[in-house]
């Protein structure tokens, strides 16, 4: 018999958005008073913040917060001695932890964690980051238990994170703070340097004693030797290293430009020259520092909100004994031990696999982005990734031993990798610096012959008056104003490079699930054959969802049941099986799990009888459309790639006026047919969430992960779209063709600056003034050029 | 100009003071978080009515 039972009878209709986190409600919202939620964690959540008297949160914030998970982690572990050891430190009356958090939007976030935390009691001091995601809790063991705090959190909708552990925490913020001190130093310095300077300069008519004269110089220097050699360092440092390394790049001309200038200043002011270049060190010190201050900002702000680092490294791991499964910190794994991977989690120590086989996705440890199949007994990696389908392992290599520590150095290069643009502008300058010095040399050797008086003044001049600010100002500058103007729109740039490939892309692969729908999946209707009821039918599907990562499993999420899934595995593309009460069961694509013609639907069965056939809903985004025309107003080709049925991604394409697409598509394929584009000359960008995307992620030219997805999906993705709107795909194409053209004039300026300047130089025409004016004026030029960019977005903004 | 030989260490001097009061505000971490410390103007604080959660009492009475 089949008996089709609506789930729902009334269809969704918009009834409202979220007091709390501004989703749209549907029919079973929860209401309290005049103000309705979208689920029971998001009322508790703002239940709890206006009891407190924090109401003013709801004022304050500028974006809305994040959907609140009802099921909050277990943080029971944190509160053992092995954790707080490593991940915290002792400060006077208690304890010190900084811990990660991805759902901090706005500063009011920021100031919301402040003022929970500080209410509990035992906290002593409390100070959340907005910027770099990191919340630094002060706490007394004795009175309140760090866990308690964390589910305070968690229940606030801020997952913690256990950051990289505290020596590191502190470690990166010396650095930043040594960092704001050489810049702060060079400032100050830099303009007092200069003051003095202007008295040289201003007196053209030589008037000036050489006592009073001599007494401005020794000035000038005391003042900009610490500059020079304080703030100046790391180019020091740099061009140190690129010595030994026996190459010539930026530092090198940097810094060889700024001791140049200096030691040929002192060499002057000995001797009683005519001229001193002081001011003009001191300024290249000033100018770069700025320079390579906003490139590292433009890249902190970007990778400490999606901590890779901390994601990649457990924490914790699942370990069974005894026939239960703890969980324990990754210190407390011992040889020997069997441990439980999810999938999608990372494998937290060295391991050879049990059971059965699975895949693993090596991409940080190999750099190889296709997944490595393992069969039972052979190894499985720390740092690795489980994909598809949950592994047990037992440990064969434990702490300093594992690739964990070489995974952490792989890490640290990835994020200390200079942009690709700014290596390009190293290229340039290794260039620069031989054809400089042979220009340099030329110039001497000639006026050598001809005058020998001015030999020594001319060539200094040309070395001056070719500093290579604008040159390495140009890209840096355009990078910050760019990464700026992206993050105030919600897309993270995770790679600094994919900026130039996202303004080449004439293709967008657009996954469906998850990406054009808003990826939250909700049952429509559930149908039963064999005498199987409706309840139990949806507690077995539920049981074999439970620990998938699939977007669809979530529809299942809130199915109350008491059964357990055993020997789960998931085929990608096709759905899952397991064991549940002794029987094995297939749900997933009707060819699958019951041998009929695929229908779009799930489909319940034991791989040849049907059960039960679920059918799921899925809600479209609101601004799909918009961004789909948008994209083809930009002169690009749009594409939807689904694993869903043809009737699904039909409908769904038609909905967001898409002409080309592709339904029933494996990774596999999805890849292929990327590669294919690819192939045809196409720079092919790819947007998806899910766990079956990340291939097809790490293999378009670039790639776009929406926050909402899987981990994984979002450390292949070259970068993170953190706002629920489409829109923004398209608006960062546009934005990354404006930063391409913006760097192009940068470095056409700079060039042309040099090539005027310099024969003028060379001939002597450029007195030291002329020379300063100029390379401080088109410095200027550069970087006003690349702010014009956070301008003009700013304008469209105030004007939408 | 034998003023200069008190104007220009007075400067000198009063950089030193600069750089001073630079450091002394990095080092207590007044530049590690720019946005969130501006909102904090916009609202008082409520009266010191410390909040009676019953999870909190609970806890207290451990």
């Amino acid at each position: 018999m089949d008996a089709a039972l609506p789930l729902r009878k009334t269809r969704a209709v918009d009834i409202g958005a979220c007091d709390h986190c501004g989703e749209a409600l549907t029919p079973d919202a929860v209401r309290e008073g005049e103000r309705a939620f979208c689920c029971h964690g998001c009322a508790a959540a703002s239940t709890w913040i206006r009891e407190s008297a924090l109401g003013d949160y709801y004022n304050l914030r500028t974006s809305p917060a994040g959907r609140v998970q009802a099921d909050a982690a277990d943080f029971g572990a944190w509160d053992r001695d092995v954790v707080l050891a490593e991940h915290s430190r002792i400060v006077p009356g208690g304890r010190e932890i900084t811990v990660l958090t991805d759902a901090m939007r706005c500063a009011a976030c920021a100031w919301l964690i402040d003022r929970a935390l500080r209410r509990q009691a035992g906290v002593l001091d409390a100070g959340a980051n907005a910027v770099t995601g990191r919340v630094v809790v002060a706490w007394d063991p004795q009175r309140v238990a760090l866990s308690t705090l964390m589910q305070r959190l968690a229940a606030l909708g801020y997952r913690p994170w256990l950051a990289t552990g505290e020596a590191r925490e502190q470690a990166q913020r010396r650095e930043r703070r040594r960092w704001l001190l050489r810049l702060g130093v060079a400032g100050l310095g830099a303009i007092q340097a200069m003051m003095f300077a202007e008295a040289l300069y201003l007196d053209t008519a030589q008037q000036m004693p050489v006592a009073t004269r001599d007494f401005f110089r020794w000035i000038t220097f005391l003042v900009s030797t610490p500059v020079v050699f304080y703030s100046g360092w790391p180019f020091l440092e740099g061009m140190w290293r690129e010595l030994r390394g026996r190459r010539l790049g930026m530092d090198t001309l940097i810094a060889g430009s700024t001791l140049l200038a200096y030691f040929a200043s002192l060499f002057e002011t000995l001797r009683g020259g005519t001229h001193v270049w002081y001011d003009a060190a001191v300024m290249f010190v000033l100018l770069l520092l700025v320079a390579r201050m906003f490139e590292q900002r433009a890249r902190g702000i970007a990778s400490a909100q999606i901590d890779a680092l901390a994601r990649a490294r457990p924490a914790l791991a699942l370990r069974e004994r005894d026939g239960s499964v703890e969980q324990v910190p990754v210190g407390d794994i011992a040889l020997d031990d069997v441990l439980r991977v999810a999938a999608g989690e990372a494998v937290p120590a060295d391991g050879v696999l049990l059971d059965h086989a699975a895949s693993f996705d090596e991409a940080l440890i190999t750099g190889e982005s296709t997944p490595v199949r393992r069969e039972a007994g052979e190894p499985a990696l720390a740092g690795s990734i489980c994909r598809e389908s949950s592994a047990r392992l037992r440990v064969v290599r434990t702490g300093a031993d594992t690739r964990l520590s070489q995974l952490t150095r792989l890490v640290e290069q990835a994020q200390s990798a200079r942009p690709q643009l700014a290596r390009a502008a190293e290229r340039v300058a290794g260039g620069f610096v031989v054809a400089l010095l042979l220009c340099a040399v030329a110039t001497f050797a000639w006026w050598l012959v001809h005058e020998p008086a001015r030999a020594l003044e001319v060539t200094l001049a040309l070395l001056v008056v070719s500093c290579p600010c604008a040159l390495s100002l140009a890209i840096p500058s355009a990078l910050t104003t760019a990464h700026g103007a992206l993050a105030r729109i919600g897309v993270l740039g995770v790679r600094e490079d994919a900026l130039s490939t996202l303004a080449r892309v004439d293709r967008v692969v657009l996954d469906k699930t998850g990406t054009l729908s808003n990826g939250r999946p909700e049952l429509d209707s559930v149908a039963t054959f064999e005498g199987m009821d409706a309840p139990d039918a949806l507690a077995i599907a539920a049981a074999l969802e439970r620990g998938s990562m699939h977007p669809l499993a979530q529809a299942f999420a809130h199915v109350e049941d008491d059964l357990f899934a055993h020997g789960v595995h998931a085929l990608a593309g096709s759905g899952i099986e397991g064991d549940v009460d002794g029987t094995r069961w297939r749900l997933g694509r009707a060819d699958f799990a019951a041998s009929r013609t695929d229908d779009g639907a799930i489909w319940l069965g034991d791989g040849t009888r049907a059960f039960a056939r679920i059918t799921v809903r899925e809600t479209m985004r609101d601004d799909a459309r918009e961004a789909v025309a948008a994209l083809r107003d930009a002169g690009i080709a749009v594409e939807l790639c689904s694993g869903d049925s043809a009737d699904a991604v039909a409908s769904f394409a038609r909905q967001v006026g898409i002409e080309s697409f592709h339904a029933r598509q494996t990774p596999e394929q999805k890849l292929a047919r990327v590669r294919a584009a690819q192939a045809g000359g196409e720079v092919v960008a790819m947007v998806g969430d899910g766990l079956n995307d990340a291939p097809v992620l790490a293999g378009a030219d670039v790639s776009l992960a929406m926050a909402e997805g899987a981990a994984l999906a979002q450390r292949a993705a070259d970068f993170v779209v953190t706002s629920p709107s489409l829109l923004r795909v398209p608006q960062a194409i546009v934005l990354a063709r404006r930063i391409q053209r913006i760097v192009q004039q940068n470095l056409a300026w700079a060039l042309g600056y040099n090539i005027l300047a310099i024969p003028l130089a060379a001939t002597g025409h450029v007195t030291p003034w002329i020379a300063a004016l100029g390379m401080a004026g088109s410095s200027l030029l550069v970087t006003l050029n690349a702010l014009r960019l956070g301008r003009r977005e700013r304008n469209e903004r105030r004007a939408a | 100009m034998n003023i200069l030989l008190l104007l220009v260490p007075i400067s000198l001097v009063l950089l030193g003071i600069a750089i001073g009061a630079f450091v002394w505000a990095v080092r207590r971490g007044q530049f590690d978080d720019l946005d969130t410390p501006a909102i904090d103007i916009l609202r008082d604080d409520p009266l010191p009515a410390p909040r009676n959660d019953p999870a909190d009492e609970a806890r207290d009475a451990d």
